[in-house]
């Protein structure tokens, strides 16, 4: 943050005062706080959101974002193709691949791909009539609150940039995710909880790490927070041995005492900051563990998700992430990982798929449920997909898979102001390119801003000597998607 | 007042503001004539963010609105304007501070007043790139110190030039801080280590003339010195220890690290210092050390994930070299021509190019790479390090094993053939006590199974056979034999150079014309009449007429010193940057830096001798009022520590500080799970010898999950040059230092040091903990606080001997109550924002 004036910060308040006196589009009353207060001459973090106001009426409150990374095979979960059935095991026509560019492209040389028709059987389900395989029992249970979009396409075809890409919208490593960008937006409704916290399920984290959610060029308070399903959810969160919670209590109010004498003293305002990080600080350590507490969940709902208290697993993170929407958290990430199905040992697309299907795909129709139940699921979007899709065309290592594309793949949206039960975009007989409603990433992260009452365009920050945004240069917003 | 304001300003807006439509060439003599003079002599004071006396001539709009003193513009009317009555001094007001400007220069501003102050482009309008005329492009001036009415104040020519822009504005500089906090900035300032006690008695008794300069010298000479400059400038250079990208493995990139902690401790002129690191390998006969050094260009990620286009990130590489090269030596957004020529600096997409083609033959994977390749020159160039029987040993090594290597996979081949034999020869009770796993491949007819399937069970075959295992076991010993040799990535030109193309839209895919290497046209430029290379960039740069490599070098130092550059975009010159707060001070130390032959230290002795340095931090609410973001340096800054210095200030107070120098990075203890969230959960094993306690810039970094203390704190994330960090202030850092296990380690070690040396009563072991901490004594209430907090934990570790035994970490019996209240007390101490900021 650059260092503003007296007078902006003066007339700031005002404008903010009149805004919560008078205008209809608000947050409600504690929405514009971010958790991480500070308002550092020199330093970065601001206790108020960039925005003064929302540009658009909002729809949405929060979001859990469920990345599903390797990027899952649409093919298999969500689009039959009876011409790709028909034409399985023929090569592509080299039209099609003219100008494109795919990753391990240089095997194609020495065995030019083949279409690859599915193993798997389709259903509509719901009023709604979606399809969806039998991969996928649960989910196909709650279609008609499900939104997809079969057309969205991106522009690397690489795990880690691709990723970074639907992240911060450029695949160029180290800018603002969206969780920070939203945070540094809007702030958190949360006073004792980070804004923006990451979950991580399945067998590693995903590529690129930290870098999926940094904070960039936005001041640090606004990056993503990981949370661990068992021990200590935030690092650092227990007192050092031997400090019971009167101990650390009295321990804090030392520090808080000798930090305002040493304010009276000098007069720097970037004390008072420190004095308030310390109390949330201490307000953090006294709700984390009261967070993770899953005993006060009926047995019914652990039973819905599938969650065994202390596990890490994909389910408790769901239910955790639906704890972390219902305290005011306003974005959460979920990461599983494993979907990266080549064919290689363990990662073909039978046993390989069944066995992360089985991982997500009850917690997911329980999320999308228990969100409802609670009324909670209007005001919070529920957005799933991975960084890309998989090849028409099959693969061949140990066993038969298919290869990362970028061209076309699906994503599903829920709640939040999302029209529910429907299906946005059409590709092409065998799935290789939108016909119909194609869908950038940018424009996913541009309504993903529009259902939080952000214009896209608009929320910015000076960097490099130019207004940098999440969506770059690009993003339309999905008309068809909003409610 | 302020709030008195906010309705005027409304009520302006709405009526007499609308901007008046200027024709085009109204337009062109604004940008020609009038804003180049509000730039050189107006906007540094007097912009949107500084706003001094609530002013600012961004716009057509505020410059009518005006300030406290009222509008500095009325269209059409010079006479009543202020703006032209403060240039022609007529009155009281007398702008700008630093001298009058010529009589032709306030002819062109009041012709511009008198047409009704027609503006030029205004924000969001299609602009114009800024032309050769912007002050950055112009060498600097040699301007003389201005005199001062104050002449006792000034101790040295930097004081001249901020002294005498207070003085214009009526402010008076802030007193000279106590010697306590001059010891304690000056030490965290070059040396990034706070006073030891024997320091701060030997600095107080030395009450003679010349104790600050000597007190300067000793730090400047200790090899502390460089490591605090060096990770500044490591900053710059985007180090890690690790590849980067997705499965993010480690590199040997040490030893670049120590060369340049080595170079700035020797003190290389800055120029050579440039020369170096981005053309070592280029010079004569290039020691091992310039090699080293050149690899600051190789800081650059390299992508490790499967099924890439190794060309993709070859360039990805490239074009950061010049993104950098741009922000750190011109201090321009080079990089924003990748795609298209840039909006508003004059530097072309055919610019950008042309330096790309100097950073463009290195010597590493690019293009086709085949498998074996990509394993054996991944991190290509190298240069290793070893003595001449190392190598040969490893080679003879490396001889052997490929022999066994073919000899193993012939024993297989041979094997293989009596695999169908031992498969039907196989009693069934044997069959099924083999591990599922292996038996289901087993089941499955041996012509349909697949290449995996197949591959188990041979593996399971071979396993069972004496003979390839002695085989195995042998090649194994001889991978362990290998010895490691030390290494740094360096750069290395390619005998054939590499075409290089203009990229259309920024995509590599999409060849444009090809380009050779050159410099931006807009500034002073290279013979042209042969190919040049990376040694012609470097000499290009530290030309002694360059406009801006000097002045952007000084710009930073001065940031590191002041929390703000004098150009408070220190990463931006060019026409969306501020324009400097004392644009003669800043050409003045330009100059300066090549008068000194580059010496970096003669710089920070001019900078840190300075009475403008040594002013106290102390808040001065009456000048807040006109200078918020204290721009005019009516006093010094608090300025909270980075990262590693809060680490290394916790380390010395503590005494656990082990100052060795340079060497591989070392891996303290992080919490556990730090490493969970990315794609290979590496090991991190926390040292348990003395390089548990080194300084934090040897804390190994590992750009996808780096270390939660240096990250929570604003440490770069070393994708890209960082010119300045952020300094945030959260919860998550009260966290760290409340409950980091290093921190449980430091506050035991304080009290344990405290309790041995401090004295024997409460009160003097408190003044003791706290001037080892904070370098100076306990005011009466802040040590009573302290005396109450010990009290309270002792009563209550009294009562709670286990509890005592745990905050000590000590088994023993004895004192154990006593030493935990001394443990939470100096927990206190390492936990308070004066400890972690520099006064």
């Amino acid at each position: 943050m650059q260092p503003e004036d007296l007078e902006s910060r003066v007339l700031h308040a005002i404008t903010r005062r009149h805004f919560f006196e008078r205008c209809g589009v608000g947050l409600g009353k504690t929405a514009l706080t971010a958790l991480f207060a500070g308002d550092s001459l020199f330093g970065s973090a601001t206790g108020r959101p960039a925005l003064d106001k929302l540009h658009v009426a909002p729809k949405a409150r929060n979001v859990i974002y469920l990345f599903m990374a390797g990027g899952p095979s649409q093919f298999e979960l969500w689009e039959p193709k009876p011409d790709l059935q028909k034409l399985s095991g023929q090569p592509i026509p080299p039209s099609w691949m003219q100008g494109k560019r795919f990753a391990f492209m240089e095997s194609f040389a020495k065995d030019p791909p083949k279409l690859l028709g599915v193993n798997r059987t389709f259903k509509r389900h719901g009023q709604s009539g979606a399809w969806v395989s039998d991969c996928l029992p649960h989910t196909a249970g709650v279609v008609d609150d499900l939104s997809f979009v079969q057309s969205v396409h991106t522009d690397n075809f690489n795990h880690a940039p691709a990723k970074v890409m639907m992240n911060t919208g450029t695949p160029i490593f180290g800018h603002p995710s969206m969780g920070s960008w939203i945070s540094y937006g809007i702030g958190s409704e949360s006073r004792d909880l980070p804004g923006f916290v990451v979950l991580q399920s399945g067998r590693r984290g995903p590529r690129g790490g930290a870098l999926n959610w940094s904070s960039g060029f936005l001041p640090t308070a606004h990056q993503g927070v990981p949370f661990r399903s068992g021990g200590d959810p935030i690092l650092n969160l227990s007192s050092p041995p031997g400090f019971r919670p009167a101990q650390q209590q009295a321990t804090i109010d030392a520090i808080l005492d000798l930090n305002r004498m040493r304010l009276r003293q000098v007069g720097d305002p970037e004390i008072s900051t420190r004095i308030s990080a310390y109390e949330m600080a201490h307000r953090m350590q006294a709700s984390g563990p009261e967070l993770i507490d899953f005993s006060t969940e009926p047995e019914a709902t652990l039973e819905m998700y599938g969650a065994e208290p202390g596990a890490k697993s994909f389910a408790n993170n769901c239910i955790l992430a639906r704890r972390l929407v219902e305290r005011g958290v306003r974005f959460v990430q979920l990461y599983h990982t494993d979907w990266d199905h080549h064919g290689g040992a363990g990662a073909d697309l039978d046993k390989g798929l069944d066995k992360v299907c089985l991982e997500v795909d009850r917690p997911i129709a329980a999320l999308i449920r228990d969100l409802k139940q609670r009324g909670l699921l209007n005001e919070t979007l529920v957005v799933w997909g991975g960084e890309f899709g998989r090849t028409p065309m099959g693969e061949v290592r140990d066993t038969v898979g298919r290869n990362h594309h970028i061209d076309a793949f699906t994503m599903w949206f829920a709640g939040g102001g999302t029209k529910p039960g429907q299906t946005i975009g059409r590709t092409d007989e065998i799935g290789f390119s939108p016909v119909e409603d194609g869908v950038h990433v940018h424009d996913v992260q541009a309504t993903i801003l529009h259902l939080l009452g952000i214009d896209h365009t608009r929320l910015t920050f000076k960097f490099r000597g130019r207004d940098a945004r999440l969506t770059d240069v690009g993003g339309k917003v999905i008309t068809k998607l909003l409610g | 007042m302020l709030l008195r304001m906010a309705p005027l300003v409304l009520c302006l807006a709405a009526t007499q503001l609308a901007a008046a439509q200027a024709s085009l060439e109204e337009k062109r003599f604004f940008e020609e004539k009038v804003r180049p003079l509000l730039a050189r002599h107006c906007l540094g004071c007097h912009n949107n963010r500084s706003r001094m006396s609530g002013l600012s001539l961004e716009s057509r709009r505020s410059a009518l609105l005006g300030g406290g003193r009222g509008p500095a513009v009325v269209p059409g009317e010079p006479g009543r304007s202020l703006l032209v009555e403060a240039l022609r001094r007529t009155g009281e007001l007398q702008m700008p501070p630093a001298g009058p400007l010529q009589s032709r220069e306030v002819a062109v501003l009041t012709r511009w007043v008198r047409a009704g102050a027609p503006w030029g482009l205004e924000a969001g309008e299609d602009t114009q790139p800024a032309g050769p005329s912007h002050w950055a492009f112009q060498p600097p001036r040699q301007a003389a110190p201005p005199p001062v009415k104050d002449e006792a104040w000034v101790r040295s020519p930097i004081d001249r030039f901020v002294l005498a822009r207070l003085e214009a504005g009526r402010i008076s500089p802030s007193p000279e801080a106590d010697r306590r906090t001059l010891l304690r900035r000056l030490s965290l300032d070059l040396v990034g280590l706070p006073p030891t006690p024997r320091e701060i008695t030997e600095f107080l008794a030395d009450t003679g003339p010349g104790a600050y300069e000597r007190l300067v010298n000793r730090l400047l000479d200790s090899p502390h010195y460089g490591e605090r400059w060096g990770r500044h400038w490591l900053d710059v250079a985007r180090y890690a220890d690790s590849n980067g990208y997705s499965s993010d493995g480690n590199r040997p990139m040490w030893k670049y690290r120590d060369w340049v902690i080595e170079a700035l401790n020797r003190d290389m002129p800055f120029d050579r210092f440039v020369t170096e690191q981005l053309a070592g390998d280029l010079l004569p006969d290039p020691t091992r050390d310039q090699l080293v050094a050149t690899g600051f260009h190789r800081n650059t990620m390299i992508n490790e994930e499967g099924g890439i286009d190794f060309e993709q990130y070859r360039v990805e590489a490239v074009v950061d070299r010049v993104s950098t090269t741009g922000e750190a030596f011109l201090g321009l957004t080079v990089g924003c021509a990748r795609c298209h020529d840039h909006k508003f600096d004059p530097i072309s997409q055919k610019d950008f190019y042309r330096l790309y083609a100097f950073f463009n033959n290195i010597d590493e994977l690019g293009g086709e790479v085949s498998v074996e390749q990509k394993n054996q020159r991944k991190l290509d160039p190298m240069l290793e390090f070893g003595k001449p029987e190392d190598f040969a040993r490893r080679e003879a090594i490396r001889q052997q094993r490929s022999i066994l290597e073919k000899e193993l996979k012939a024993y297989q081949v041979e094997l293989e053939e009596t695999l169908a034999h031992w498969e039907e020869g196989l009693p069934r009770e044997e069959r099924a006590s083999i591990a599922p796993q292996i038996r289901e491949s087993l089941e499955i007819p041996p012509e349909r199974r697949n290449i995996y399937q197949r591959r188990v069970l041979d593996l399971f075959f071979f396993a069972q056979d004496p003979g390839w295992q002695a085989r195995r076991e042998g090649l194994k010993a001889l991978q362990e034999a290998e010895p490691t040799l030390d290494a740094a990535l360096i750069m290395r030109e390619l005998p054939q150079p590499r075409t290089a193309y203009v990229h259309l839209a920024g995509d590599f895919t999409r060849r444009g014309e090809t380009v050779d290497p050159g410099t931006p046209a807009v500034l002073p430029g290279l013979p042209g009449d042969r190919k040049l290379n990376r040694l012609d960039l470097a000499g290009w740069l530290v030309s002694p007429d360059h406009p801006l490599t000097a002045r952007v070098t000084v710009n930073r130092m001065w940031q590191r010193y002041f929390g703000l550059g004098l150009v408070e975009t220190e990463a931006d010159f060019g026409s969306q940057g501020t324009p400097p707060s004392h644009p003669r001070l800043l050409d003045w130390l330009a100059s300066e830096l090549v008068r000194q032959d580059w010496s970096l230290k003669a710089m920070h002795r001019l900078i840190v001798t300075s009475a403008t340095y040594r002013q106290s931090s102390e808040a001065r609410p009456e000048v807040s009022e006109v200078d918020p973001g204290n721009r005019l340096l009516a006093r010094q800054n608090r300025l909270r520590l980075e990262a590693e210095i809060i680490r290394d200030a916790a380390l010395a107070a503590s005494g656990l500080l082990v100052s060795t120098l340079g060497g591989p990075s070392v891996f303290p203890p992080q919490p556990e799970g730090s490493g969970q969230f990315t794609q290979v959960n590496r090991k991190w094993k926390a040292e348990e010898g003395p390089n548990r306690y080194r300084r934090g810039l040897y804390t190994f970094f590992r750009r996808s999950a780096a270390y939660p203390g240096l990250t929570s704190f604003d440490a770069p994330n070393a994708q890209s040059t960082e010119t300045r960090r952020n300094r945030s202030n959260t919860p998550l850092q009260a966290l760290t230092l409340l409950n980091d296990q290093t921190q449980t380690e430091f506050s035991r070690a304080l009290a344990r040091i405290t309790v041995a040396r401090g004295g024997s009563t409460p009160s003097q072991r408190i003044r003791y903990a706290f001037e080892r901490s904070l370098a100076r004594l306990p005011n009466a209430e802040e040590e009573a606080r302290l005396q109450s907090f010990l009290a309270h934990m002792g009563g209550d570790f009294g009562a709670r001997p286990l509890g005592a035994h745990q905050v000590t970490g000590e088994a023993g019996a004895g004192q154990a109550p006593s030493l935990a209240s001394w443990v939470a007390a100096s927990r206190v101490l390492l936990n308070l924002d004066e400890f972690i900021t520099r006064p």
